[in-house]
C-alpha cells in the first residue's frame, strides 16, 4: 500500500512536468525527447565528445552504481546481516547464480563474474534512472525568476550508441576470450558446425554474419525496449494535446499501466537479459564444445 | 516526424506511411504475442508438473521472454527507419 502511494506520488510529480515541457512549445512531438543538445562542447577533431543529456545521465548511472555496489556489498558487513546487507546479498546471488554460472563454465567465473555483474547493476541502474523524474532536460521552467530544468523522463539507454557501446565492449571481450583460451585457429574453426561439405560455401557466411548479427541484436533490444517503453508513455500523455483534453483520464491511465509495467518488468529483465546473454556469449566463446 | 495523428491528415503519402507503420508494427506483434503465450504456457505446464523446479526454470522463462519480446520491437525499429527514411 504504502509503495503503491509512493509511485502514485511520483507519477503526479512526473505527469504534470511532461505536460508543462509540451505546453511550452508550439506543436507537441514525442521524438523530441531524443533530440540532445550540447551543454559543454567538447569537439576533438572529428570526434563529438560534448556532454548532452545522455552523457549526463550515464554520468549519474555511473556513479549511483558505484555507490550502491559500495553501500551494500561493501560496507560494514557484519554475520547477522541487516536489511541492507540481505539486499546487496540477494543481488549478489542472483548475479552469480542465475547470470554467472548460467553461462561461463567455472574456470571462467572468478575473471568474468566482475564484468557480467556490474553490466548488469550498471544498466538496471540506468534503465531506473530512466523512469525517475529528475531535473535534467533541454526544456527551461521559470519559477520565480530562476531559469529550472524542467523534470523530465529520460533514458540513456534508449540511444541506440550507448546499447551500442555496451554490447561492442561484450563483442570484443567474446573473441579475445575465445582465441586466448582456445587459440586462433581452433577459435575460428569453431564457429564451423558439423555439415556435409558441400553445405559449408553457404553455412561459412552464415555463421560469420551471425557473429555480427549478435551485436546488432544485443544492443537493439535494450536500445528498442527503452525507446518503446518511453514512447508509449509520452505518446499516450501526449494525445491530450495531439487531440482533445477531453481524452485526458484514459491517456493518463494508459501511461500509468505502461509506466508500471515498464518500472517493474522491462527495466529488471532487460539489464538481467544483457547480462546473460553477455556471459553466455562469452562462455560459449572459451567452451565452444558445450 | 512520429505525430502519427497529425501526419494522417496533411497529405496522402504521410497517411500511407502511418499505416504502412501501425500494420507493420501490428503484424510484428501478432508474432510475439503467440510466442510469448507460448512460453508462459509452457511454464505454466512445466510448474504443475514439477513445482520444485520453479527456481531453475524462471531464469530460463525470462530469457525467452526478453528473446521474443525484442522481435517486436526489431520491427519497430525497421518500422521507424522505413518512415523516416522513405
Amino acid at each position: 500500500m504504502r509503495r503503491a502511494l509512493a509511485l502514485a506520488g511520483l507519477l503526479a510529480v512526473v505527469l504534470p512536468a511532461v505536460a508543462a515541457a509540451a505546453e511550452e512549445s508550439e506543436e507537441f512531438d514525442p521524438s523530441a525527447e531524443w533530440t540532445l543538445h550540447e551543454w559543454i562542447p567538447i569537439h576533438l577533431g572529428p570526434i563529438d565528445m560534448s556532454i548532452n543529456k545522455a552523457v549526463a545521465y550515464l554520468l549519474l548511472g555511473t556513479a549511483v552504481s558505484i555507490v550502491i555496489g559500495i553501500v551494500l556489498m561493501r560496507w560494514r558487513l557484519g554475520h547477522t546481516p541487516g536489511r541492507r546487507q540481505t539486499v546487496g546479498e540477494a543481488i549478489y546471488e542472483m548475479a552469480q547464480t542465475q547470470v554467472a554460472e548460467q553461462g561461463l563454465p567455472t574456470k571462467a567465473i572468478p575473471l568474468w563474474f566482475p564484468y557480467v555483474a556490474s553490466l548488469m547493476i550498471f544498466i538496471w541502474v540506468v534503465n531506473m534512472l530512466g523512469f525517475i523524474p529528475l531535473p535534467l532536460s533541454d526544456e527551461k521552467v521559470d519559477i520565480g525568476g530562476v531559469e529550472l530544468p524542467t523534470l523530465a523522463v529520460f533514458a540513456a539507454t534508449s540511444t541506440l550508441s550507448v546499447t551500442l557501446a555496451l554490447a561492442l565492449m561484450t563483442c570484443v571481450f567474446t573473441h579475445i576470450e575465445g582465441i586466448r583460451a582456445n587459440g586462433v585457429m581452433r577459435y575460428l574453426q569453431s564457429w564451423i558446425p558439423d555439415v556435409p561439405k558441400a553445405m559449408l560455401p553457404m553455412i561459412i557466411p552464415l555463421e560469420i554474419l551471425g557473429q555480427f548479427m549478435r551485436l546488432i541484436s544485443l544492443s537493439v533490444r535494450l536500445y528498442a525496449n527503452m525507446l518503446a517503453g518511453h514512447m508509449l508513455i509520452l505518446t499516450f500523455i501526449g494525445l491530450i494535446f495531439l487531440t482533445n483534453w477531453l481524452v485526458f483520464p484514459l491517456s493518463v491511465t494508459a501511461a500509468t499501466v505502461f509506466y508500471l509495467f515498464e518500472v517493474l518488468i522491462v527495466v529488471s529483465i532487460q539489464a538481467y537479459i544483457f547480462a546473460a546473454l553477455s556471459a553466455i556469449y562469452i562462455g560459449s566463446a572459451i567452451e565452444p564444445e558445450h | 516526424m512520429l505525430s502519427l495523428l497529425a501526419a494522417a491528415d496533411t497529405s496522402t503519402v504521410d497517411a500511407g506511411k502511418a499505416i504502412a507503420l501501425a500494420l507493420g508494427i501490428g503484424l510484428g506483434s501478432l508474432g510475439a504475442g503467440i510466442g510469448i503465450g507460448n512460453i508462459f504456457g509452457s511454464m505454466i505446464q512445466a510448474v504443475a508438473r514439477q513445482p520444485e523446479l520453479r527456481g531453475e526454470l524462471q531464469g530460463i522463462q525470462w530469457l525467452g521472454f526478453a528473446l521474443t519480446e525484442a522481435v517486436v520491437f526489431y520491427g519497430l525499429i525497421g518500422g521507424l527507419l522505413a518512415y523516416v527514411l522513405v
